[in-house]
């Protein structure tokens, strides 16, 4: 089975440097794991290429929104992408 | 040392295609900011930019000459004309040519060149491209073709540092000036940036303003691209008072810095370093100044650090100060921004008026200057100066005074 969305986000912000790994959970915010608002458009980009999605620009908020924030966001664009896909399957 | 005045101003922007154009619309704070023209939008997340709008190139230009003059060139070339008709200088008297310098600013070059061969090159698979395409692109073009139209003969290159590279470009012809390298000098700075590869680019920042751009408002977004050129006429007060020009203000000073930080992330004490350096250039007290046009972009770093430093150099001035960002109304025109901004604080100086900071609605608790919002004040303005700070950490400041 392929690791969940949220594992594979925490796997991506892991790889950016000077991340906090010891306090990197869902729960956490951007800010609580040092990640500046410049860092975080890079982390942003690296999922959007990773799950081939566009986040909105505005929303999540990149300082005060957790972890869980961006998987949800993520989980959001890729049901939007299989809808779109596939839209007279419902 | 030579005292520097300024005897002829030219631009071309979103507000208008000449320079009394442009002031009208910085002094009305009248926004030319408007929805994105020329793209499929469907396409894209920019939504807004400050385009200059129905220029008819073939109207300026012979067809000819048209093949080597990619848009960025083009700018230069309509604002230089009118900096020079203005001015009443004439190059072609005596060994003047040969002590004129042209120095131009340009943060990205000819980018629509660029773009047009990379779509030829790679969309279209046509590998053929235009013999001119290294002379039209090059980011010196547009100062080697000002010295071609005018004959000037003297130091002429192009000066590049992103956002600041107009104020960059006029402090290096302030210099030569000053140092009796040269009697008189063209500068100013263009830019042409609005295509599809710089516009995906800047999306990917998420810096962009989805609605307008509001600088120093609470609601500010983002900035939003504009473009254009400013050119001026640079002599030695002597040589403007030797054939009876008049003088638009003295280019007193200029002070010049880096962050040697984060390339995107400005830094409070660059700028502060910058703008004071400007004062001790130009002999002016921080009381002497009246009015700021500031670099104010309206993104979410830019307008709050350049609070901080300008209360680091002003103390207690800096909330006597006037201070605007006129990229309200002309978007930021990156390489252009600070020669389009020139001609807001020459309009301050000459006609007593500060622009105001259009499409303001709510003080930032950050930003707790006088930004004078949205309505032109009049204003005793004796100095001035001009802040441009830009990506890359580099800060380049004019400091100008009514003479």
């Amino acid at each position: 089975m392929s690791p969940s969305i949220q594992q594979q986000v925490l796997e991506l912000i892991a790889k950016h440097d000077g991340i906090d790994k010891t306090v990197l959970k869902p729960e956490a915010t951007l800010k609580d794991l040092g990640v500046d608002s410049l860092d975080a458009i890079e982390i942003i980009f690296d999922i959007e290429e990773h799950f081939d999605v566009t986040l909105p620009d505005r929303d999540p908020n990149f300082d005060t929104d957790s972890v869980q924030g961006l998987v949800n966001a993520v989980q959001s664009a890729l049901d939007a992408k299989a809808n779109a896909a596939a839209p007279a399957a419902d | 040392m030579h005292r520097v005045v300024i005897t002829g101003m030219g631009a071309i922007s979103a507000l208008g295609h000449n320079a009394s154009e442009c002031w009208q619309g910085m002094r009305e704070g009248r926004s030319a900011i408007a929805p994105l023209r020329g793209f499929d939008e469907s396409a894209l997340r920019v939504r807004v930019a400050a385009q200059v709008d129905g220029f008819d190139a073939t109207a300026h230009f012979e067809t000819r000459r048209l093949s080597l003059l990619d848009p960025v060139s083009q700018f230069a070339l309509v604002a230089a004309r009118e900096a020079v008709a203005q001015s009443g200088i004439d190059f072609s008297t005596a060994d003047l040519a040969q002590h004129t310098a042209c120095i131009i600013g340009t943060g990205i070059g000819g980018e629509q060149t660029h773009d047009a061969s990379s779509q030829k090159l790679y969309a279209k698979g046509d590998t053929r491209l235009h013999p001119m395409t290294i002379a039209r692109s090059m980011a010196n073009a547009p100062a080697s073709q000002v010295s071609i139209e005018f004959g000037i003969k003297g130091p002429t290159f192009a000066v590049t540092s992103a956002c600041a590279s107009s104020n960059h470009a006029i402090a290096q012809a302030l210099m030569l000036i000053r140092s009796g390298r040269a009697v008189a000098a063209l500068a100013g700075g263009t830019e042409a940036c609005i295509t599809y590869g710089i516009l995906r680019a800047w999306e990917a920042m998420r810096i962009l303003a989805d609605d307008t751009c509001r600088p120093f408002c609470k609601q500010r977004r983002g900035l939003v691209l504009g473009e254009g050129s400013g050119m001026f006429v640079l002599e030695t007060l002597e040589h403007a008072q030797a054939r009876g020009a008049t003088v638009l203000a003295e280019l007193a000073g200029a002070g010049m810095s880096a962050d040697a930080g984060d390339m995107v992330a400005p830094a409070d004490t660059g700028a502060a370093q910058a703008v004071q350096a400007a004062l001790d250039d130009a002999g002016l007290n921080a009381t002497d100044i009246d009015y700021i046009n500031a670099h104010g972009t309206a993104t979410p770093a830019n307008d709050p650090t350049e609070t901080r430093a300008i209360h680091k150099v002003f103390g207690n001035h800096a909330q006597r100060l006037a201070i605007s960002s006129t990229k309200a109304v002309h978007g930021h025109a990156l390489g252009a921004a600070g020669a389009l901004e020139l001609i807001a604080v020459l309009g301050a100086l000459n006609e007593g008026v500060v622009p105001p900071t259009a499409n303001f609605i709510d003080p930032d608790p950050e930003c707790d200057l006088d930004y004078v919002p949205n309505e032109a004040r009049p204003h005793n303005v004796r100095a001035a100066l001009s802040n441009s700070f830009a990506f890359g950490g580099l800060n380049a400041v004019l400091a100008l005074t009514r003479i």
